[in-house]
């Protein structure tokens, strides 16, 4: 009884959950729903001054440069209420995101809780309303302040070589580093 | 009673051991019960420490990349500030927290780990608003944190760095406009663009030599490696870390900066993810007065490194004894990317052992100068000492070659380095001389190392190749020294003078025959050439050729008349042909040009002689 219960909540919380774009008036959308003709969605968690989700901008660009024509939307996630939208917006403009990534807000952090994520920058892969890949970009950092001269493993291209393949993910989960997402903020 | 003492003997053993990892304050409240746990709050607890020990770099404009000055900030990086502190890569301080103490020394005590953790686990409340948070008195931005510079000087155009990709090191050669020899109490360095600026090593070099390498740049600065012209001034150590700033000196102890020197400085650049523009500016600061006290800059280390790929440790260790009593300034590792753990030491003539500094994780882009808050004093015959331990396996994600690759020593990001400088301050003048002699030969034994591994990588660099000859000559090692001047002759066949400084590599090795062919060739391109004349009339007289010597020597007279060591060696090489009367008066024309002593008495030494034997042939 109580186990069927919470699978209820469960879904019900994931059917609550919603992404606000940050440019326009437009609606807010449902994160786990894939738009017409996307295989997949990768949601880049970031924030405007953590200088190790900063340094991925232009590895950022080149990923949804190589799978964008591959079926796969790339969605920034500015998570929390700490960046204002003028601050945003200024970093949208100076890291070359606009046409790359379109920007969302998760102001609750209802989306972040629901897919897991607790660091930018972190991506969480998004297919068949299900996430399939959560974790780093790549293992340039070992740690805060432990960096590669270059990133030896690729995760995040791995993980969407695989779903364009249809192939199941090899690690689904991978650890980030980098800043904790502000989750104590008001 | 015994037993008693004995057991309060042995606390007080323990208590230092527990205060390794807490740092100056006290740290008795964490070995009891939990402290304040449902009660931590900002205003209280924690923005005292966030002011006291980060807000010297985060603040708006600092050198951090965000701020934390209210509780705004505090709380949105709280999970980060927790994270980081715990992990101690926040304050940046390498060194054990038991060493020193040092200028600028900051580290959080365990307890206050604690209470940030305890913060952080309560939801990081900002307080009931009866005690207001005191606001550290934090500098501007636009603020020099020494005070207004006598004069500021930058390079003339931004660099920019690009978004992406490596590290970056570029050297700006920054001319200081100074009409009149002034005297450096100290200077600031602003990076311009703290956001990926990371640290910066600042030299002077009293040469055009930098200069010319920034200028054949056409970008601002120039890539590759820090020239040996470009030097630390008179024993000073300069160079930036964030969140460092070197007091001034007191005058007495300023270097000189003559006019035409150029500053050289190296900045460590960490890509941002987008193109940024770096105009580094440093500040300086004269005194009114020559400096009467100059430090010393020693260096313990070794320039032999080869460290086989895949090597998970390796270890070279260095040592200098002492030759008089002395006081350390300041201390400051370096090393590239591989350097796991740094340790440095000095054992007292009676056997104690003084730790100086012990690094566990060696991060590059933390090198600070470590400046003793007390000068620390060391007698004649302490041993100073240094063990460093790298890691080239695949296992360290520092290093720079993934697969790992064979690290030599070289100044290149990618070589490895491995010294631990030590600036020290003599009693007096003696026993800075005394130190100087001593300590000059220990360096370059060691130099010379470095310069062999430099020349297996560029063996056609005839330059590299006739500065570490004349390091052998200094270390009277003339068979190494000819082995590069052999080379640098055979590469340039047109040169009297390479042909002249194998010919006296030779001569001092007393390979006689080969000496006097190269003098020989030397002459043969450059006939007036006096040294050359000079050193094979030596020879000759040497193998018993005297009236070939004469010859030699008469035309050194001939090109040098103002020299009085060419007329004493005619009147030599005379002598040794029983021509005394010719002797005598090459002497007497000597002593006319008044020359300096100790050769002035030696003259008049052998004029006498000369007469002597001149009056007893006849």
């Amino acid at each position: 009884m109580g186990r069927a219960t919470l699978l209820l909540l469960s879904v019900a919380v994931a059917g609550s959950v919603r992404l606000q774009p940050i440019d326009g008036a437009r609606a807010a959308v449902d994160p786990l729903t894939a738009p017409p003709g996307a295989k997949a969605i990768v949601y880049l968690f970031t924030s405007t001054d953590c200088p190790i989700s900063n340094r991925y901008a232009p590895e950022v660009r080149r990923l949804a440069q190589q799978y964008g024509p591959r079926g796969i939307v790339f969605r920034l996630v500015y998570p929390g209420r700490a960046d204002s939208d003028a601050a945003i917006r200024t970093h949208l403009a100076e890291y070359l995101y606009r046409g790359v990534a379109e920007p969302f807000r998760d102001a609750s952090l209802a989306f972040a809780n629901l897919a897991g994520a607790r660091i930018t920058p972190e991506a969480v892969v998004i297919a068949q309303g299900r996430v399939v890949y959560r974790g780093r970009i790549d293992d340039r950092y070992a740690d805060v302040g432990v960096d590669r001269t270059a990133a030896t493993t690729h995760d995040l291209a791995d993980a969407l070589d695989a779903v364009v393949a249809g192939r199941a993910v090899p690690h689904p989960v991978t650890h980030a580093v980098g800043c904790y997402i502000a989750d104590l903020a008001r | 009673m015994t037993r008693a003492s004995v057991a309060a003997l042995s606390l007080l053993a323990i208590l230092p051991v527990g205060s390794r990892f807490s740092g100056a304050g006290g740290d008795g409240a964490s070995k009891g019960a939990p402290y304040r746990t449902a009660n931590v709050d900002y205003q209280r607890d924690i923005a005292p420490l966030l002011n006291d020990r980060c807000a010297m770099c985060h603040h708006p404009g600092g050198a951090a990349p965000f701020s934390l000055l209210t509780y705004e900030d505090a709380r949105r990086h709280a999970r980060q500030i927790a994270s980081v502190t715990r992990s101690r890569t926040m304050p940046p301080w390498k060194v054990d927290p038991s060493d020193g103490p040092f200028i600028g020394q900051h580290p959080l005590s365990s307890r206050e780990l604690d209470l940030i953790e305890q913060w952080v686990e309560a939801g990081a409340p900002d307080g009931d608003g009866r005690a207001p948070a005191p606001r550290a008195p934090v500098a501007l931005p636009d603020d020099w944190q020494l005070g207004k510079p006598d004069l500021v000087v930058t390079p003339k155009e931004a660099f920019t760095l690009q978004a992406d990709g490596a590290d970056v090191f570029r050297i700006f050669v920054v001319p200081v406009p100074v009409g009149t020899e002034r005297f450096v109490r100290g200077l600031e360095f602003r990076p311009g663009n703290a956001r990926v600026v990371h640290h910066a090593n600042i030299r002077i070099d009293r040469t055009s030599a930098s200069r010319a390498a920034d200028d054949a740049d056409p970008l601002p600065g120039y890539s590759g490696l820090i020239l040996r012209s470009a030097e630390y001034p008179d024993g000073h150590f300069l160079g930036w870390t964030p969140g460092q700033v070197a007091p001034l000196v007191p005058e007495d102890l300023s270097w000189r900066l003559p006019p035409g020197t150029d500053l050289v400085v190296e900045v460590h650049m960490q890509p941002s993810g987008r193109p940024e523009q770096v105009q580094p500016s440093i500040g300086l600061y004269f005194g009114e007065r020559p400096p009467t006290r100059t430090p010393v800059m020693l260096r313990l280390g070794r320039q032999t490194i080869d460290i086989p790929a895949g090597q998970p440790r390796y270890t070279i260790t260095d040592s200098y004894v002492l030759p008089v009593d002395v006081e350390v300034q300041a201390l400051q590792p370096h090393a590239h990317y591989r350097l796991r753990t740094a340790r440095g030491a000095a054992t007292l003539p009676d056997g104690t052992r003084k730790p100086l500094l012990s690094i566990a994780d060696w991060d590059f882009r933390w090198q600070h100068v470590y400046r003793y808050a007390t000068p620390l004093a060391l007698p004649k015959g302490t041993t100073l000492s240094m063990e460093y331990v790298y890691d080239n396996s695949p296992e360290n994600p520092r290093n720079p070659e993934h697969p790992p690759k064979r690290a030599r020593w070289g100044q290149r990001s990618s070589d490895e380095m491995g010294d631990l400088w030590i600036q020290v301050l003599t009693r007096n003048r003696q026993d800075l001389a005394t130190l100087d002699t001593s300590f000059r030969r220990k360096v370059v034994a060691e130099d010379v190392n470095g310069y062999e591994t430099e020349i297996e990588r560029h063996p056609e660099d005839v330059g590299l190749r006739d500065t570490a000859a004349m390091l052998y000559l200094e270390l009277g090692r003339p068979l190494d020294a000819a082995r590069h001047f052999q080379v640098s002759s055979w590469a340039q066949p047109g040169s009297a003078a390479a042909h002249y400084n194998l010919g006296t590599a030779l001569s001092l090795a007393r390979r006689l025959d080969e000496a006097m062919r190269e003098y020989g060739r030397a002459l043969a391109i450059d006939p007036n050439y006096a040294h050359a004349h000079n050193n094979l009339g030596n020879v000759l007289l040497a193998i018993g050729r005297a009236d070939d010597a004469i010859k030699e020597f008469s035309e050194v007279v001939r090109l040098q008349p103002a020299s009085p060591s060419a007329l004493a060696n005619l009147a030599a090489a005379y002598a040794a042909a029983k021509d005394f009367d010719r002797a005598v008066e090459a002497a007497d024309a000597a002593l006319r040009l008044k020359p300096a002593e100790p050769l002035a008495t030696t003259l008049k030494q052998q004029r006498d002689r000369y007469r002597q034997r001149r009056s007893s042939q006849d």
